[in-house]
């Protein structure tokens, strides 16, 4: 502790001294940051909450690592490359714009650094998880002045900017994952194939996958939205510390299954049943770990109810009616996009006009 | 048993270190005082005395029958030696100080009996008001001597409350001690006598069973009495808590309880009335409860009105460390940064908090034994009787809002602090800001408390409210129009400005 205390006065000293270097103060500041605590004191109030932003943002990455712990499993150690790609990359766009604004660097990006390797698919060359990872800071939240800003997901934007511009790499290519002795733990990284995801099957095939499968995540799929079990676990352990509201995950989850059981009663071969919805494609990663991020998320409580529906009647919609396999991804950023509008009216039904 | 009352929001502040135990101390009797001429509820009295006067505990110093206003009493005998303008809280005051011959006796109100039921309402009256009890809390005890903004008769329900939601709270046991518990139960029907039309509330912390047990077994006679255990959820001790949990009445917010008919007593003033009128007793004195961890020994104390609260505090405080005091609620209450500064009427609490500025290492990924926290992110909200340390760190760097929804989930008043903030912020300050309620505002404090991102919201509310006060917008506009019939606002605002 003395000794990252006396480093970090030896490097403050020389960019005091350095004007060219001195731009890089906010890398500094944020590093001591991050080791230590605060030595400012309340006004008013006297007291305050021991929760900051940093403890926030640590459990939601506590809360992510049964999925990633499984992913390391499943995929082998080529995930974790991927991971630290996505971090320093990301890193680097986000102490860019610190650098550029001056202002100092949020933790925010911790989260966004490991969410978004995990919604890509194990094959995933490392370029492209570099290239998506920046354009998704980038555009996703730094154009929007940072955290808190952001209207979109930054992981999403990224997400969806290589769908959309990659699209052979995004959705053809898959690997089987590891399920026995140590698998992925003592593996560089599982074997591609050209095989098609449990939700495409069902398009294709109307194969239903078995739910055992699907559960422990021995199917294809997204380096970390396989292994349900994890994804839960994590899910219910952050809305438990709430840290995530659990109104929309649960108005989520509540409609997907009205909707696809309506979808399946009405037109099977197009709309799956309920429960293989939910526990196939990144809905279950999506409504723990992305729907409800705060800052894109509606914040008023019954925006939160509205807009887990509509998330849900967009997830089976998509998935059913267009021609992607997959209809997670675009929800949130509809959901993204239309969460500031369901808040507006929410505030102004809530709050009528006074009486004069 | 009823289903219990209570409000939407809030936060249960659970075992802070350094609660006051049920210890009594009496202070010794100081022999320099300083008075206050305005104390409580209502304008700043006349002063009666010239320096040279000799004067006797319990003798009236300040008073005046043209305004709101109670009597202020000399609270030790002596001579005074100033009658001298100071800044007290911000606001100019007139005080008394007395050199006082080191006496602990006083000067009874002639009148008193314990066979009070015989004498008539204007003569208990007279006894409440010349004690000065009349002063207490946030719209006094109405009289028609004008010690409140309405009469006696006007009040419709009067509200008794025990409950302690605060992190630090007066012990209830220590005040019901023993005979005092009967104390309170005929303090309360003295009150009722004068007050007939009032239905009576007592509200106590439900927590407390063994007193509401023997306060329901003396009151269950009293058909127009009512016990209400409440949960004690900050900011349940509030006026407006209890009215609209108790009540179901909406409130008249930025105004009193009193234009709406209703008194709101806390159970220390109930029994300083109960000794007005049967022991003659001014109020000279008060129960101050010392609280905090920079306290040596927590506990209550009696002290008399006008000590400095160096005397009181000093010997008390825990050696080597810089502590902050504050009066009356640690979310709430002016920091007390001049030592030299007497107590007054109104202080129940005095507050020491270590000022800490040191910064922890890594303490994001700290167990937190002692944190308090909203969210359960430390081990001490795993288990119930965890001791949560009391110090004035931030806890965390100041970051902009993202928008995790804590401060709404624990507004009492069921606005919306952020988005406030943010209109604060952006400086939009015009009718929207109305109509999101920011008159609404307790100012209890609560969303700063649980902000993650340490913004300070009520701050920005308030600031809010004046600028747009300035800007012509009146919080009056927001209350005026939902209330036919608020009684005594006139006064109300007059005193408000004495
Ligand atoms: S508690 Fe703080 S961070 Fe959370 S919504 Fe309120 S202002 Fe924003
Ligand atoms: S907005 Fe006002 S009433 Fe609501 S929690 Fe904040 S201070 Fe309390």
């Amino acid at each position: 502790m003395r000794l990252i205390l006396r480093n970090l006065d030896t490097i403050r000293g020389i960019l005091d001294k350095n004007k060219k270097l001195a731009c890089l103060k906010p890398i500094i500041n944020a590093i001591d940051g991050f080791y230590f605590g605060t030595d400012k004191v309340t006004s008013l109030p006297h007291i305050l909450d021991h929760m900051d932003l940093k403890r926030y943002m640590t459990f939601v990455i506590v809360g992510l690592l049964p999925a990633t712990i499984a992913a390391v499993y499943m995929w082998g150690l080529r995930v974790l490359a991927v991971i630290a790609v996505s971090y320093i990359f990301g890193g680097i766009v986000e102490a860019a714009f610190a650098v550029i604004r001056k202002k100092e660097i949020h933790e925010g990006f911790l989260v966004t650094g490991l969410i978004f390797p995990l919604i890509l698919p194990p094959t995933i060359p490392l370029w492209l998880v570099a290239v998506g990872v920046m354009f998704g800071v980038m555009f996703g939240k730094e154009v929007f002045g940072g955290t808190g800003r952001n209207i979109f997901n930054p992981a999403i934007v990224g997400r969806i900017f290589l769908t959309v511009a990659f699209p052979q790499m995004m959705t053809t290519s898959w690997s089987h994952p590891f399920t026995h002795g140590l698998g992925g733990f003592v593996n560089y990284s599982a074997d591609a194939v050209a095989q098609a995801t449990p939700l495409a099957l069902f398009k294709a095939e109307k194969i239903v996958t078995h739910y055992g499968d699907l559960f422990f995540g021995n199917t294809m799929g997204c380096i970390g939205e396989t292994c349900r079990a994890g994804i839960i676990l994590g899910g219910i352990f952050l809305i438990a510390a709430k840290i995530s509201n659990w109104r929309l995950p649960l108005s989520c989850l509540l409609s997907l299954i009205v909707f696809s059981t309506l979808g399946n009663i009405f037109a099977p071969d197009i709309f799956a049943p309920a429960l293989f919805q939910i526990l196939s494609g990144g809905f279950l990663f999506g409504i723990f770990f992305m729907v409800t991020d705060p800052v894109t998320a509606p914040c008023t409580r019954a925006g939160k109810w509205i807009g887990g529906a509509l998330f849900g009647f967009l997830v089976v919609l998509i998935r059913g009616l267009s021609g992607y396999v997959e209809g997670v991804m675009f929800s949130i950023l509809l959901l993204n996009v239309f969460a500031p509008l369901i808040d507006h009216v929410v505030v102004d039904v809530k709050y009528p006009k006074l009486k004069t | 048993m009823k289903k219990m009352r209570t409000f939407k929001g809030g936060y249960r502040f659970l075992n802070f270190e350094g609660q006051p135990k049920d210890i009594l101390e009496e202070a010794s009797i100081p022999s320099r005082v300083t008075i206050p001429l305005r104390q409580g509820f209502g304008g700043e009295g006349d002063c009666l005395v010239n320096p040279g006067d000799k004067v006797s505990a319990g003798q009236i110093i300040g008073a005046h029958d043209y305004g709101v206003s109670s009597p202020v009493h000399a609270s030790i005998s002596g001579v005074v030696t100033e009658v001298k303008r100071f800044n007290y809280f911000k606001r100019d005051c007139l005080m008394v100080s007395i050199q006082g011959d080191g006496s602990p006796e006083y000067q009874r109100a002639t009148g008193a009996t314990s066979a009070w039921e015989q004498l008539s309402e204007e003569a208990i009256e007279r006894l409440l008001y010349l004690s000065g009890v009349t002063a207490l809390d946030r719209e006094g005890i109405p009289t028609r001597m004008r010690s409140s903004v309405i009469l006696p008769e006007d009040v419709t329900s009067l509200i008794i409350h025990g409950v302690g939601s605060e992190p630090y709270n007066t012990s209830l046991e220590m005040q019901l001690q023993g005979k005092h518990m009967l104390n309170l139960v005929e303090g309360i029907r003295i009150l009722r006598k004068i007050m007939a039309k009032a239905k009576v509330y007592l509200a106590i912390n439900c927590q407390r069973k063994k007193i509401l047990e023997q306060i329901n077994k003396l009151t269950a006679q009293y058909e127009w009495l009512e016990v209400c255990p409440l949960e004690p959820r900050y900011p349940q001790g509030f006026d407006e808590m209890l009215v609209s949990a108790i009540l179901g009445q909406k409130f008249p917010y930025g105004y009193s309880a009193a234009n709406i008919g209703v008194v709101i007593l806390n159970v220390q003033a109930v029994l300083q009335a109960y000794e007005a009128v049967v022991e003659g007793k001014p109020l000279i004195e008060r129960t101050i409860a010392l609280c905090g961890p920079a306290f040596k020994e927590p506990l209550h104390i009696k002290a008399r009105i006008g000590t400095a609260l160096n005397d009181i505090v000093s010997p008390r405080i825990k050696e080597g460390i810089t502590p902050r005091f504050v009066l009356n609620g640690i979310l709430t209450g002016p920091e007390l940064k001049d030592l030299t500064l007497p107590i007054d009427k109104t202080y129940a609490q005095i507050l020491a908090i270590p000022e800490n500025h040191k910064r922890e290492f890594l303490s994001f990924l700290q167990f937190g034994p002692l944190s308090d926290s909203y969210s359960h992110t430390f081990v001490a909200q795993a288990y119930s009787k965890a001791v949560k340390s009391c110090e004035t760190n931030m806890h965390g760097e100041a970051r902009p809002c993202i928008s995790c929804n804590y401060c709404e989930e624990v507004c009492p008043v069921g606005i919306i602090p952020h988005l406030l903030s943010k209109y604060v912020q952006r400086s939009i300050i015009d009718e929207t800001l109305m109509n999101l309620r920011i008159f609404n505002c307790i100012e209890c404090g609560l969303c700063s408390y649980v902000c993650p991102s340490k913004i300070p919201l009520a701050k920005h509310i308030k600031e809010g409210q004046e600028k747009l006060t300035v800007s012509g917008c009146d919080r009056n506009q927001c209350i005026l129009p939902y209330f036919s019939n608020l009684r005594g606002i006139e006064e109300y605002r007059g005193a408000k400005q004495l």
